[in-house]
């Protein structure tokens, strides 16, 4: 029973923080119906906006984020303004877009990275904030993680209510499902997905941020990253905030569960069986639309 | 639409000339052309610009600000040409091709990782090049110095490495400073792998009760599940073959689960800067593979110039060593007196070398003469095993996290 | 035409001769280069292969590649290269086979992460295999080869791929993905087991990869999972393929040479911004190349765009991949009995019931009318005839033969050949090329020579004789649904299925529309008509069945149906309130 909970406890936080990961490219791919390969570079970049904010300047991560945050937004919304949306007028549909946005995209990722590169080099980096246990129903956890879990939560929540309950959300997800439709309905495709597109950058942003404060990252780090939150969203089901909370917080909680029970050189394997298997049973998501 | 055009056509000239026409002119030598391909992005990037390449930018700089190589009464500065290969094996042996046939290298130093190294093996010796395989660590090395006799191995065998774990921890059992319970965890990658199978059958043999005994995958983001079930099994040691990330991802957790065994060894990345930059008094007492002795006034100054230059210290391990196989292969061509590869292959391989790690002398294209166990103490890594190696510390017991 | 081909011959003998020669005066350099060059022409173009036709962007070569790796690994150095190449290429298939079985249902962004998902699984895998059962992670191969050796290898190997690639697209399999790409729908009801060819390019492709990997495998002495299934070959090889233009046979040459050559450039020239400058060159290239190197290719030099979209068929090719397809049952001679039954069929979507108990008889040579107001589910009706969606329950028969069951390209293949509501040519194929695809496929299949003079007789037929080679997209609307009967007839059907086939014509259009059915009808086919104008029922029907909300409700002569009051409350609403 306490193994169950112990389980329970630390996957659902190792959990939050994949979730965490996928919610800012869930709005992005989903909404913004851009694949942004290089998702996982901002990622990367915020953390070592915070690493250096944290052991240059002595500000704490999470006043940090003040400050990153909002940069991380300004950075994506500019790149969907300036290098995105030539892409985005001149694809006569989703499957050139997808096309020029995987090229586009992985373009962009080695600028990114070859600066990170120049900038603070190749080598690991690392801190520590907020590396204190938290006792939580006899199970000891690290703060740091859990407020990554939090995080995720909270903008789940905020995200879903925000998309589900306001007038502005319902058009962001006509765009999702047909953007032709949408525009004839009155709204202005270009602005809103260049919007979800830096809402989507401001979350990796706050993602990088904590996560920086537990794990170890390096300039090459960000393609780990990606992929992570490409498989969680994927099998979520794509533009749904709530799949991509459920998916990472299931992934945690498998992970933790086989290295435990089974055998921890095994984790990484059920990621991506279970993953392989949601789509087989699911091929759109857990909670994706049906295919028509 | 014509400039476009222009454009491309200009871009592919440029390709295939580069590609193509870089004939090396023929002119009097008074350099000494030096290059080298290594990871400088992609997944090895990190390892390799922590070991590898500021040494070599330190040794360059050092070479060159005392005048140059001495060959045969001539001061021959260093001149540089390096690639990137991307972590590709193929990237990796077409820039070594390219810098022995087209760039005409005198000397080129090797890539990082043990997986590099070996596929750089067959292509240096083919072309006749010293390979000095400091990052390369396998209990094959002195078969393969045998198949290839200018590849030298500069870390010790694995296995030796273990036997500095056994030695260390047998004779702390003997001093009643801890039991015989030991759990130990590897990555599941050839350097954990190999190393937890030696530790394993090495420590069995010395009497110790492995209570814990799991590999876990090459990029593990959490581990705390691992250290829980480590910690549960309450033992007197934990022993981990980790990469660095982890290394450091472990330390964390066991600070938040309070895990405190008497010892604690733990992999790669124990004798960086920056773990104990990161870790600080939760440093001391940490075990790790490597050290050296800080006392040593070339490891001194190496220390201090590596800071000056590169802007941080040297990790412990292997960047100490690898700048000592750069001192080598300088004397080296100093005895030789001229660019003569063969000559400088045998001078390496029997040669002795004043460095700064001490004396160095290969038996068999290796260099055994090494610390295998390292341990924070105050501000520096030092060598604790063998016990035998002049200047060994005694171990000291490890604080509570 | 022949000397052109023997011209044409000699020259590609003599290029494969130069690069043959290669080794014999390259430096090492050079010579590595030129393996860089090879392997990522062949990863490329296998690639294409799969890919190129059918629009699914797979992550998967690193999974072939590395698995290739592996089985040079894993087998003695002993044994002859020849047979671990051909072991490497078993094994490939193989996975291919279980991995595109599972997969190929995926669509879009769906596969593309899939694939990903699956080479890192696969690596995950051996990786804990080797651990826990090799005990060491990495393999030591130590046969001894040599760059050339190597070189050659791959330089055959690229030739193969480029014959296979060609021969491909002239066999039936390389037609049957070609239309699979375009519209997959069409290819099923063109009798085409879409399945099938999806799943026999795939594993050509993969095994191609597979056998690329065991051939580099030596090279490196050393193999560990990080190094064998490096994830960045997947991506290297998608770009190349992309640039260069994945939909035509040369197309990722075009990417990968001058990609590798420019990557080779940006290395030695800036190895420190190596990375900011091959970004900013992807994005440029995206911008100024949207269509790919062959694409801008195609734009300047006709002759390239004409190859893309040849038809070119060959008996050779078809021998080779012809075993693809299984042998088509032959359709039994038909009796006196119904030609089509209907029994107690019924749908629903969700709650929404479309058929509704649906029975009737079609007769050998009528013309029968299936009418009723819009939503009374009778294109869903000509969707169960026709095998698109499986009812679900009641019977549906074919000469006495139940075909209910069976998927769309069986039923095709059985003599059941449709047009569409919304008329469905392949845009990027020539005219003759989409007739060609309705006769390829079915029980009687025609092919080569005799397949371009029957869709030269059946174009004519329709009134499109002299637009043969047009591009079909640049056809006007009459002229397509002319294409989508010619299409539907090369089936040699015994039932036709039009759908609302007269919608949206003039009124002279219209006459000759009626006067081409009923000729169809006269030559001793069977029809069934999904039509809303009255002039066209009364004039062509033998008979009508009437609809309205998913149930029959007349059957009869269209003047007495037509006259039925319920019929006509269907179609007017009820007037008595």
């Amino acid at each position: 029973m306490t193994l169950t909970l112990d389980i329970l406890l630390s996957g659902l936080v190792l959990g939050g923080m994949y979730a965490l990961i996928a919610m800012g490219l869930t709005l992005q791919y989903g909404i913004a119906r851009i694949m942004n390969l290089s998702y996982g570079e901002f990622l990367v970049a915020a953390a070592f906006g915070a690493l250096f904010l944290f052991t240059g300047m002595a500000v704490n991560p999470i006043l940090g984020l003040l400050l990153i945050v909002p940069a991380s937004f300004a950075a994506n919304w500019l790149l969907y303004r300036v290098v995105l949306t030539p892409l985005v007028k001149r694809a006569k549909n989703q499957g050139m877009l997808e096309v020029d946005s995987i090229l586009g995209t992985f373009g962009v990722l080695f600028v990114i990275q070859g600066i990170m590169q120049v900038v603070f080099g190749g080598a690991l980096q690392s801190y520590s904030y907020l590396s204190v246990p938290v006792r939580i129903l006899g199970t000891t956890l690290a703060a740091n993680r859990i407020l990554a879990l939090v995080f995720a939560l909270v903008i789940g929540g905020l995200l879903y209510l925000l998309l589900t309950r306001t007038r502005y959300g319902t058009a962001l997800r006509a765009i999702a499902v047909n953007p032709v439709a949408a525009q004839l309905s009155g709204i202005d495709i270009a602005a809103a997905s260049g919007l979800a597109f830096a809402a989507g950058g401001a979350i990796v942003g706050a993602g990088g941020v904590l996560i920086s404060m537990f794990l170890t990252f390096s300039a090459a780090s960000g393609v780990i990253f990606t992929m992570k939150a490409l498989i969680v969203v994927i099998m979520g089901g794509v533009g749904n905030m709530m799949g991509a909370l459920v998916a990472g917080l299931l992934l945690g909680i498998a992970e933790t569960a086989v290295a435990r029970l089974v055998d921890p050189g095994l984790t990484i394997a059920v990621t991506y069986a279970l993953f392989l298997g949601a789509l087989l049973w699911r091929p759109t998501g857990l909670f994706g639309r049906p295919a028509r | 639409m014509t400039t476009k055009r222009t454009c491309l056509t200009a871009l592919a000239v440029a390709a295939v000339s580069a590609a193509f026409a870089f004939g090396a002119p023929a002119q009097a030598q008074d350099t000494i052309k030096i290059g080298w391909a290594i990871s400088k992005t992609g997944p090895f990037a990190a390892g390799a610009a922590v070991t590898t390449l500021p040494n070599y930018q330190v040794w360059v700089k050092d070479v060159n600000d005392a005048g140059g190589i001495n060959v045969g009464g001539k001061k021959m500065k260093v001149e540089v040409i390096e690639y990137d290969d991307r972590s590709n094996s193929e990237e990796m042996i077409k820039a070594v091709e390219r810098l022995a046939t087209q760039d005409k290298v005198d000397f080129i130093l090797p890539p990082w990782s043990t997986g590099m190294n070996l596929a750089a093996a067959p292509i240096f010796n083919k072309l006749g090049y010293p390979h000095l395989a400091v990052t390369a660590n396998t209990n094959q090395s002195p078969q393969l110095s045998k198949r290839w006799p200018n590849m030298t191995f500069w870390l010790g065998l694995p296995s030796q490495l273990v036997d500095g774990i056994v030695e260390t921890f047998s004779k702390m059992q003997k001093d009643g400073k801890i039991g015989n319970k030991i759990a130990m965890i590897a990555v599941a990658d050839q350097f954990g792998i190999e190393q937890s199978t030696a530790a394993r059958e090495g420590l069995k043999k010395a009497g110790f009760e492995l209570v814990y005994d799991k590999s876990y995958p090459f990029g593990s983001q959490d581990m705390q599940p691992v250290l829980k079930d480590a910690q549960a099994a309450n033992p007197d040691v934990l022993i981990a073959f980790s990469y660095p990330p982890d290394t450091f991802a472990i330390t964390d957790t066991m600070k938040v689960l309070a895990f405190n065994p008497k010892a604690v060894y733990l992999g790669v990345g124990t004798a960086f800067p920056g773990y104990k930059g990161k870790f600080q008094a939760n440093a001391e007492g940490v075990m790790g593979v490597g050290g050296s002795d800080a006392n040593l006034p070339g490891i001194k100054a190496y220390i201090a110039h590596h800071k000056e230059i590169i802007g941080r210290e040297p990790d412990r391990w292997a960047s100490p060593i690898t700048y000592a196989s750069l001192q080598v292969l300088q004397q080296a061509i100093e005895r030789v007196g001229k660019i003569d590869r063969a000559a400088v292959i045998n001078e390496i391989n029997t040669g002795s070398f004043d460095t700064i790690i001490g004396k160095v002398k290969l038996e068999g294209g290796q260099n055994v003469n090494v610390w295998t166990v390292g341990q924070w103490q105050g501000n520096d890594f030092f060598g604790i095993a063998p016990t035998a190696k002049a200047g060994a510390k005694a171990p000291i017991d490890k604080p509570k996290w | 035409m022949n000397i052109s081909r023997v011209y044409a011959g000699a020259g590609i003998a003599a290029v494969i001769a130069i690069l043959a020669a290669v080794p014999l005066f390259a430096s090492g350099y050079h010579l590595a280069l030129g393996i860089s060059l090879l392997y990522f022409t062949v990863l490329a173009t296998a690639w294409a292969l799969f890919s190129g036709p059918t629009h699914y962007i797979a992550l998967a070569t690193a999974a072939f590649f590395g698995i290739g790796a592996y089985t040079t690994a894993v087998l003695p150095d002993l044994l002859p290269i020849p047979l671990i190449l051909l072991i490497a290429a078993v094994v490939g298939v193989l996975i291919a086979l279980v991995v595109g079985l599972s997969t190929l249902r995926l669509s879009g962004i769906y596969f593309v992460i899939f694939s990903f998902g699956l080479s890192e699984l696969i690596r995950q895998l051996v990786t804990w295999y080797e651990v826990n059962i090799h005990g060491s992670v990495g393999r030591y191969i130590f046969a001894e080869t040599t760059s050339e050796g190597i070189y050659w290898r791959l330089l055959a190997l690229a030739v193969a791929v480029l014959c296979v690639g060609w021969l491909i697209r002239h066999s039936r399999l390389g037609l049957a993905v070609r239309v699979i790409g375009q519209d997959e729908t069409v290819a099923r009801h063109c009798g085409i087991d879409t399945t099938r060819a999806k799943l026999a390019l795939f594993a050509i492709s993969a095994a191609f990869m597979t056998v690329t990997g065991a051939i580099m495998a030596p090279r490196w002495t050393y193999i560990d999972p990080a190094i064998a299934f490096n994830p960045m070959i997947s991506f290297e090889v998608v770009i190349m393929a992309l640039f260069g233009g994945a939909g035509a046979l040369f197309g990722p040459l075009l990417g990968a040479v001058p990609l590798v050559l420019l990557f080779e450039l940006l290395i030695g020239t800036f190895p420190n911004y190596f990375s900011i400058l091959l970004g900013l060159v992807f994005v440029l290239i995206v911008y100024a190349l949207p269509q790919g190197v062959f694409g801008l290719m195609a734009a300047r030099v006709p002759s390239f765009g004409r190859a893309a979209s040849a038809t070119g068929m060959s008996a050779l090719a078809e021998i080779i991949f012809g075993r693809v397809w299984p042998r088509a049952a032959r359709r039994e001679a038909a009796g006196d009995a119904p030609v089509l039954r209907l029994t107690d069929v019924r749908k629903s979507f969700g709650g929404l019931v479309a058929v509704d108990n649906l029975s009737f008889e079609l007769r050998r040579g009528e013309i029968l009318g299936l009418i009723g107001p819009n939503g009374s589910g009778k294109t869903t009706a000509l969707n169960l005839i026709s095998g698109a969606i499986l009812p679900d329950s009641g019977d549906i028969q074919l000469d006495g033969r139940p075909i209910a069951r069976l998927p769309a390209h069986r039923v095709a293949q059985r003599g059941v050949a449709r047009t569409f509501q919304l008329v469905r040519v392949l845009g990027a194929s020539t005219c003759l090329e989409n007739v060609i695809a309705g006769l390829a496929f079915h029980s009687q299949a025609l092919w080569g020579e005799a397949a371009d003079t029957r869709a030269r007789e059946l174009l004519t037929r329709v009134g499109l004789g002299d637009k043969a080679d047009m591009p079909a997209s640049q056809f006007t609307y009459i002229d397509q649904k002319r294409l989508e009967l010619a299409r539907a007839l090369a089936l040699d059907p015994d039932v036709l299925l039009l759908d609302e086939w007269l919608a949206g014509l003039n009124p002279s259009e219209l006459q000759v529309g009626i006067a081409l059915v009923k000729m169809l009808r006269d030559e001793g086919l069977t029809i069934i008509i999904v039509e809303h104008m009255m002039d066209a029922i009364r004039s062509l029907c033998d008979r009508c069945v009437v609809m309205n909300t998913g149930a029959k409700i007349a059957e009869g002569p269209p003047a007495a149906v037509l006259a039925d009051k319920e019929v006509i409350r269907a179609y007017l609403g009820d007037a008595d309130d």
